[in-house]
């Protein structure tokens, strides 16, 4: 209430409006619930992407650092609002795209890689999977599949409507998905900032026909990418943590799902594993939920994590997790990047950064989101900012 | 995220220097669109008789005079009922609905007509243009706006929160629009195809801000917003 009182007493005095509101402010959006009326934070809000992508000769590839004898170059450019990346059938990598695109594309692997449209005014088509002939999509509200989709990708058709049940909304509703044992997991986040998810926060997974549907684990803010380890099959993700707590806390967390649909991380109740929140923390421990195994820093944007499951990079990074931190909106200073992570046998995980170079004075050059390895071992990475897809390899 | 942004910038010279409503800061205007002009060189395909040595801002200054000017006015200003006013708009703003325009997700023939062959420079150069034209005040209005009807409009804008992403001086930033002073029969429509959903936004701000909105409120608001001259200054400072 003392916010609502505040804002009131903002804007009237701003305005020197002697008219006063009869009926009850308007709800803010999900993500301003919980920021501090100040000036500094009163500034900061969610930024769309540009709907341009940034000319091929003007991506920041000369930019970017990496560790000795690591190369990036650009894979592909021109692809407006990229996101997911995964392997599709026929030597095509198939890209979605969140709020500007409205689009799922494929991108031959040879010859001229230019995005072609393979879906086109669905918005939100941000998951995307593919599996033995059989194409996933799933936007906010539900989640899609088509069939027998190899060689068939330009003439995609209508897909079936597998699971329907999505909350839909704009916070953290967006989906990324991964098949593993014909079961498909997806995430639901929380509608808000920081608020009681009621039966979201949660990551689940459904049979491949859309049936049987498991919590896999709860209390999951938001995450954005997640990826079974090779050598065991349990899932790591990357978790966004609240907003809008203190410029430096708290972290955005990597955690680990050791006992499927038993595990709670904490939201709303407890951040990074030992915050409990100003608000819903009161009467909670931390000790009762799990830990994050590694934090991300403070509102990282971390997003797409993947295994290194190739040959090309060095035994060092054979097992390790790639993440893609895409960087603040709700911070200061800003900072985007890519780190490796590597499970420590002993619950945790040990992080240290693989390619930074995406900011420059402050802004964006760009913002990585998700990637994909490449039959050859190298490593692919998408840019929604620059609407580019970068190639990271090792070696000659 | 969503693709809201706010900010009520509050204070003495903050208001006259306006604020840069919600919007303008969380980034600088540079992003992707920000490129500097030499990746652009002679890509245009259509228009306007540029010398080889024209720059940029030029070229699409005499493109903007050949193809915008007729309806939305030389300096921006239109006077032409149901076409809005492009002087003083952040050109965020502006390439967002130009993109909009181009790919058929904003519904107006006339401008997905001229927007269908841009290029991606083309929706640089226009906007970056435009974001350039000084804000032009709209002319006198033969009678004072209806006080009774401002206050109302003050109230909804208030409760509403227009504000917050507008700019106290609803000047706009990044991709939020300039409202003040804008036509009024532009700013109805667009309120009601937000309501109504026949308006997409480039994010979902506008339809989540408005759906709940009773139709006579919004005409209320546009009322408001055309006629709208700024905040004085808070008492005492």
């Amino acid at each position: 209430m003392n916010r609502i009182r505040t804002l009131t007493a903002l804007a009237t005095l701003c305005l020197m409006g002697a008219a006063s509101a009869q009926q009850a402010p308007a709800e803010e959006p999900g993500w301003a619930k919980g920021r501090p009326k100040t000036d500094t934070a009163m500034k900061m809000a969610p930024v769309p992407a540009f709907p341009i992508p940034t000319a091929v000769d003007q991506l920041p590839v000369n930019k970017f650092k990496l560790p000795p004898g690591f190369k990036a170059e650009v894979w592909a450019s021109g692809v407006l609002d990229a996101r997911g990346l995964r392997q599709g059938p026929d030597n095509n990598i198939i890209v979605s795209t969140l709020f500007v695109g409205n689009k799922v594309y494929r991108i031959p692997e040879t010859g001229k890689r230019e995005a072609v449209v393979i879906i086109d005014k669905m918005p939100m088509a941000a998951g995307i999977e593919y599996h033995n002939g059989s194409l996933f999509v799933a936007t906010n509200t539900q989640i899609l599949r088509w069939d027998n989709v190899d060689g068939k990708l330009d003439s995609l058709g209508q897909g079936k409507v597998i699971y329907d049940k999505l909350p839909g909304g704009g916070d953290h509703s967006w989906k990324y998905l991964r098949v593993k044992n014909d079961r498909l997991y997806y995430e639901v986040g929380a509608p808000c900032n920081i608020c009681d998810p009621g039966e979201w926060a949660k990551l689940y997974s459904i049979k491949l026909d859309g049936t049987d549907l498991q919590v896999m684990a709860s209390g999951v803010r938001n995450t954005v990418g997640f990826d079974f380890d090779p050598k065991d099959g349990t899932i790591w993700f990357t978790d966004n943590g609240r907003d809008w707590f203190s410029e430096e806390l708290p972290n955005d967390e990597l955690n680990h799902i050791t006992e499927p649909g038993k595990q709670h991380f904490g939201f709303p109740y407890c951040h990074q594993g030992n915050i409990p929140d100003s608000e819903f923390g009161w009467g909670k421990s931390c000790d009762d939920y799990a830990k994050p195994a590694a934090l991300l820093g403070p509102h990282a944007g971390s997003l797409g994590l993947k295994f290194y499951t190739g040959k090309m990079f060095p035994e060092k990074y054979q097992g390790a997790m790639f993440i893609a931190r895409h960087g603040p909106w709700n911070r200061t200073i800003k900072y985007a990047d890519i780190q490796v992570a590597w499970p420590d046998g002993k619950g945790g995980a040990r992080v240290e950064p693989f390619m930074t170079g995406f900011v420059e004075n402050n802004n964006y050059l760009g913002r990585p989101v998700d990637f994909l390895v490449m039959k050859d071992g190298s490593l692919l990475v998408s840019d929604d900012h620059a609407g580019a897809i970068y190639r990271i390899s090792y070696g000659n | 995220m969503g693709g809201h942004r706010r900010g009520l910038a509050f204070g003495t010279t903050a208001l006259a220097s306006a604020v840069l409503g919600c919007a303008a800061f969380a980034q600088q205007p540079t992003g992707p669109g920000a490129a500097p002009p030499g990746g652009d060189a002679a890509s245009s395909p259509t228009g306007a008789a540029s010398s080889p040595a024209a720059t940029v801002g030029q070229r699409y200054a005499e493109r903007f005079a050949t193809v915008c000017a007729a309806c939305h006015g030389a300096n921006g200003r239109s006077d032409v009922p149901g076409t809005p006013v492009l002087a003083g708009q952040p050109s965020f703003y502006v390439i967002t609905q130009l993109f909009l325009f181009r790919e058929g997700r904003r519904d107006n023939e006339a401008m997905t007509a001229v927007a269908k062959g841009f290029t991606d420079n083309d929706l640089r150069g226009y906007s970056e243009y435009i974001g350039t034209l000084p804000p032009v005040p709209a002319p006198a209005p033969a009678t004072p706006p209806d006080a009774v009807r401002m206050r109302q409009g003050l109230a909804l804008a208030q409760q509403h929160k227009c504000f917050f992403c507008h700019g106290a001086d609803l000047s706009g930033g990044q991709q939020v629009p300039r409202i003040a002073q804008q036509r009024e029969e532009y700013l109805r429509a667009s309120l009601q195809g937000f309501r109504t959903g026949t308006r997409p936004g480039y994010t979902q701000a506008m339809i989540g801000a408005v759906s709940q909105i009773p139709e006579q409120d919004l005409d209320t608001l546009a009322y408001f917003a055309a006629n709208f001259t700024g905040p004085a200054a808070p008492p005492g400072k």
